[in-house]
């Protein structure tokens, strides 16, 4: 049996399929939520995008993740060099600069730099004969994260930049990082949060303001938190059916294909739909996890748990906001969102556990 | 996980392992978490959100039904509604404005300045809300725009229905105006017909018949957008139905033809079908126009016609009272007659004037010397003051009070219009009341009563009833100005029936002299009417004059010509045996009743008999009147 027909037989289908699945529920949603407003043709580019992407995660797939690794730097450092690109060069919009042109095709960096950073964390962490994290292995890893993440925070795209967190507390802990070092860690983020708050821009202090009292301001910034709840509730058991959905494509809701396309989902196709999403959201993550628990080797599975803390923490951020349990962040919600950058990065980052679920069996 | 070589190895794979299950368990329960707030949302409170959803994007926009016509007894219009036509200018399609205006300035003939100042005034109104530039444009300028779709695209025509009165200020009073409802009106709308803003009846017929003319006004609801703009029709939905039509029991023909009689003069008259108290015509002057109530018409033209001494909205027929002055005498006639206080044979001798305690009242008949030797009727005919002085002293007040009650003075008619004045029959009680200052009845008052001067006060449409009673004997009618109107169901016929309020037994032999006498007034020689006759129709009348002093608070003294003449009264009814036309005319500032309000009367009444004739013989008025 040949090494490509056993790697066949190794592929996960249902986590590809899951995965599948959320992108045509997003395409089906971003059309219905988009027509007949400014935004109309959002549709046609996601599925360009979701092309795209497919194809990146063909490639991910192909070659072996310990020769990806072996490369990690590279990219690592490639997306660093972009960012800083971004910085000087990018394109203003919605007062951050996170979007790099390329001959009329525009993409964010900091989606791609998640990749890398991932891949980069678990070729650091994941050398067999690593055992424990100390405090000096521990800075070296939030030395890794937090580069980009400092990049990120200078287009500024605060929510972007959060983004990176979960990578950061989920391969730390996965690495076994001490309780003395959560306990300094604590501290000093304590120590640190007010002069946080300090460098916050008012529009992001206004955001934690508004979370914690959304009527404090329903015309203005609490205006979305608002509709996002009505699109939800509205939504009822069975939801009021494809293009019959009046908070997004009214433009009651904004970001509706975008950051609030599962508040759309949940309007249009009820409480089934959202239970449904949810349940594919749990099938891609339970699957992630099921590969790093699978995996041949430590890479592989801080490969897969990576992808899972990134993009798995996203959608709960994401979905915690469309609910009201967080505050507004701009986050988009990996594969159903509208956003090429983000649903490329996603599918480089499932190509990546398939990567590992696909060589678990040593040979 | 791959077999290990080491036990340390071992021991660090089982814990990998168990922070995997850690960070599995987590996704897990914040998913769990997610799910029950889902859950919550849409099933435990959806029908909250589901009502905040649709207050978001379904607004109901109403639609005004059409205001019911109204028409003169032959269906002529008197009151119709109209197109007009408003230009609108599109904010959203508009790229270069100032370039635009100075042009529209010119084509619509309004200056810059007035189409910046609307354009400025709906700066915080949504954008895609089309701005009036000018309303009620003629068609002139409605082809100009139509004819430059292509080049001018922000600009559009608007349809609107307007309120017109196509006789300009005929019969203004009767018909009433209409404007935008107040909040009180709204508040006093039981069958809620309208809202704050909507065009309504403001005064006189338009008013009082609201809820038939208003019609029921539709309903659409519509999807907007969360700019507000309309994205499109729901299903649901109410056409509008349209007002009812009022048709009037006045005649145009008649009424056109009091209004030309009527010349310039200041006062009012009105003209009753004295078997039913239809009113057939009926004028108050100053007049108006209601065609300038009709559009959201400019505060200065309201403004005027408040500040105006002269009061044209005030209606003169129904809402302002005079002295009645001589033609009181008539009803000290009845009252006399049918107490028994005195015979028609009774005679009286009148030197000119008549001392009464401290007092001297004056007769007017004091130039020639006194009226002489006169009974009831010659004192009636000539209008004798000593004679009915000393009437009214050996009757008293109580009884003139008891009579002037039973013949429809100090109570409204009744008619159907918005308000209406009493009026004032004073006696003792009343004075009391009313004048706390003096609250002692004198024997005095009772005499100027007597004669119609002092606080009596009437209104000239309770004059036109009382001649209707008069003329059929004691049967007193409720004047009314509406024959049918269209109901929900069918066409409701005004009842006739309803029209009589009560018989009076008066005997016949009390009528007789009453009649008799105001058949001399206007056909002896000598009679005050005299210039009310009408060959072959017996016209039936007495004269008064009110003293400009007593109604002095009705009008501005100062602001007035200073024309010091009294109000000129001639009130009366035709024929004479069987009436079929009661009438008063009033005339303020006429001088002596029978030289300007006389005349008035006779042309009405020509015309009514033109009528009548015409429509029993087909005959014109020269040869209807059969030599006598």
């Amino acid at each position: 049996m040949s090494q490509a027909r056993r790697h066949l037989g190794s592929f996960d289908g249902i986590l590809f399929l899951s995965a599948l699945a959320l992108q045509l529920i997003g395409l089906v949603v971003i059309y219905s939520s988009t027509v007949g407003t400014p935004s109309a043709g959002a549709f046609q580019r996601q599925a360009m995008w979701m092309a795209l992407g497919m194809t990146g995660l063909l490639i991910v797939l192909v070659i072996d993740y310990h020769t990806l690794a072996e490369f990690s730097v590279v990219f690592y450092a490639g997306c660093c060099v972009l960012l800083l690109l971004t910085i000087v060069f990018g394109r203003v919009v919605n007062a951050s600069k996170s979007w790099l042109g390329a001959g009329g095709v525009q993409f964010q960096p900091s989606e791609l730099a998640k990749v890398a950073t991932i891949l980069m964390v678990a070729a650091y962490l994941g050398r067999d004969q690593v055992r424990g994290l100390g405090f000096v292995r521990f800075a070296a890893v939030s030395g890794i994260v937090g580069l980009p993440v400092l990049l990120i925070m200078q287009q500024p795209d605060l929510g972007t930049a959060a983004t990176f967190m979960p990578l950061l507390v989920g391969a730390s802990f996965l690495a076994g990082l001490r309780i003395r070092t959560i306990v300094i860690l604590t501290l000093i983020v304590a120590l640190a949060l007010p002069l946080v708050w300090g460098h916050l821009k008012p529009y992001q202090k206004e955001r934690v303001k508004i979370f914690l009292e959304p009527t404090r301001d329903p015309k203005g910034a609490g205006y979305q938190l608002i509709q996002s709840l009505i699109a939800v509730g509205s939504g009822g058991v069975t939801g009021k059916g494809f293009l019959s959905g009046t908070q997004g494509s009214l433009q009651f809701l904004p970001e509706q294909h975008t950051d609030f396309v599962l508040a759309v989902v949940a309007e249009e196709r009820g409480f089934i739909g959202s239970a449904l999403v949810l349940a594919l959201y749990f099938v891609v993550l339970t699957r992630c996890i099921a590969t790093a628990r699978g995996a041949r080797d430590r890479l592989g599975a801080f490969i897969a748990m990576g992808v899972a803390c990134v993009y798995g923490g996203q959608a709960l951020i994401n979905i915690g906001v469309v609910l009201g349990v967080l505050p507004t962040t701009g986050v988009p919600l990996p594969l159903l969102s509208y956003g090429g950058s983000c649903l490329v990065s996603t599918l480089l980052g499932l190509g990546l556990v398939l990567n590992v679920h696909m060589r678990r069996l040593v040979n | 996980m791959r077999p290990l070589r080491d036990p340390r190895d071992y021991q660090e794979e089982r814990r990998l392992g168990a922070r995997v299950t850690v960070i599995q368990v987590l996704f897990g329960a914040v998913l769990a978490v997610y799910l029950m707030t889902f859950w919550y949302l849409q099933v435990v409170r959806a029908d909250y959100y589901r009502r905040l959803s649709d207050s978001n994007h379904l607004r109901r926009v109403t639609i005004a039904a059409e205001r019911g016509l109204i028409t003169d007894v032959e269906e002529r219009p008197l009151v119709g509604n109209r197109i007009a036509f408003n230009i609108r200018l599109d904010r959203e399609k508009t790229e270069n404005l100032d370039a635009l205006l100075p042009r529209l300035a010119t084509v619509l003939n309004v200056s810059e300045a007035t189409l910046r100042d609307r354009l400025a005034r709906a700066r915080g109104r949504p954008r895609f809300e089309p701005v009036v530039l000018k309303e009620d444009v003629d068609l002139k300028e409605v082809a100009w725009i139509e004819a430059r779709r292509l080049e001018l695209p922000m600009l559009s025509v608007e349809i609107e229905s307007r309120r017109e009165y196509p006789h300009g200020d005929l019969a203004a009073h009767v018909l009433g105006y209409v404007g935008e409802a107040t909040e009180e009106q709204v508040k006093s709308d039981p069958e809620d017909l309208f809202d704050l803003g909507d065009i309504v009846g403001k005064a006189g017929l338009e008013r009082e018949y609201e809820t038939s003319l208003h019609g029921i006004k539709g309903w659409k609801e519509v999807v907007v957008n969360s700019h507000g703009r309309e994205m499109q029709e729901v299903g649901e939905g109410r056409p509008p139905s349209p007002g009812h039509a009022l048709r009037l029991t006045i005649d145009l023909d008649l009424q056109r033809t009091l209004e030309e009689a009527y010349g310039e003069e200041l006062g009012s008259a009105v003209f009753l079908d004295a078997k039913t108290g239809a009113v057939l015509a009926m004028i108050s002057r100053p007049a108006f126009d209601p065609n300038v109530f009709a559009h959201r018409f400019s505060q200065d033209v309201w403004q005027s016609l408040v500040r105006d001494p002269r009061h044209p909205l005030q209606d003169r027929v129904s809402l302002s009272k005079f002295a009645p002055g001589s033609v009181f005498k008539v009803v000290m006639t009845i009252a006399a007659l049918e107490e028994g206080v005195a015979k028609p044979e009774r005679l009286d001798h009148c030197t000119g004037s008549w001392r009464f305690g401290e007092r001297v009242f004056q007769c007017w008949g004091i130039r020639k010397g006194g009226h002489g030797w006169v009974d009831m009727r010659q004192a009636l005919i000539e209008s004798c003051n000593v004679y009915f002085y000393r009437l009214g002293n050996e009757m008293g007040i109580e009884k003139i009070a008891k009579w002037a009650h039973l013949l429809g003075f100090g109570q409204a008619t009744g008619i159907d219009l918005p308000h209406e004045e009493s009026g004032t029959v004073p006696d003792p009680d009343w004075k009391a009341k009313a004048v706390p200052r003096d609250p002692i009845w004198h024997p005095g008052e009772t005499i100027s009563v007597a004669i119609g001067q002092g606080a009596l006060e009437v209104t000239p449409l309770q004059m036109a009833v009382f001649a209707a009673t008069v003329g059929s004997g004691g049967t007193v009618l409720k004047p009314h100005l509406v024959q049918a109107r269209e109901a929900r169901e069918g066409v409701e016929q005004g009842n006739d029936n309803d029209a009589v309020l009560r018989h009076l037994p008066l005997h016949p032999e009390t009528i007789k002299v009453v009649k008799e006498a105001m058949w001399g007034v206007v056909n002896e020689a000598g009679g005050t009417g005299a210039k009310a006759r009408i060959e072959a129709y017996d016209v039936c009348g007495k004269t008064g004059t009110a003293q400009v002093f007593k109604v002095s608070r009705d009008i501005d003294a100062d602001k007035l010509p200073k024309d010091k003449r009294d109000h000129a009264w001639f009130v009366g009814f035709a024929p004479k045996d069987d009436p079929q036309i009661a009438f008063a005319v009033f005339v303020q500032n006429g001088g002596h009743g029978g030289t300007v309000s006389a005349p008035i009367a006779k042309a009405v009444l020509e015309r009514f008999f033109a009528q009548r004739e015409g429509l029993k013989g087909g005959l014109s008025v020269a040869s209807a009147a059969p030599p006598r």
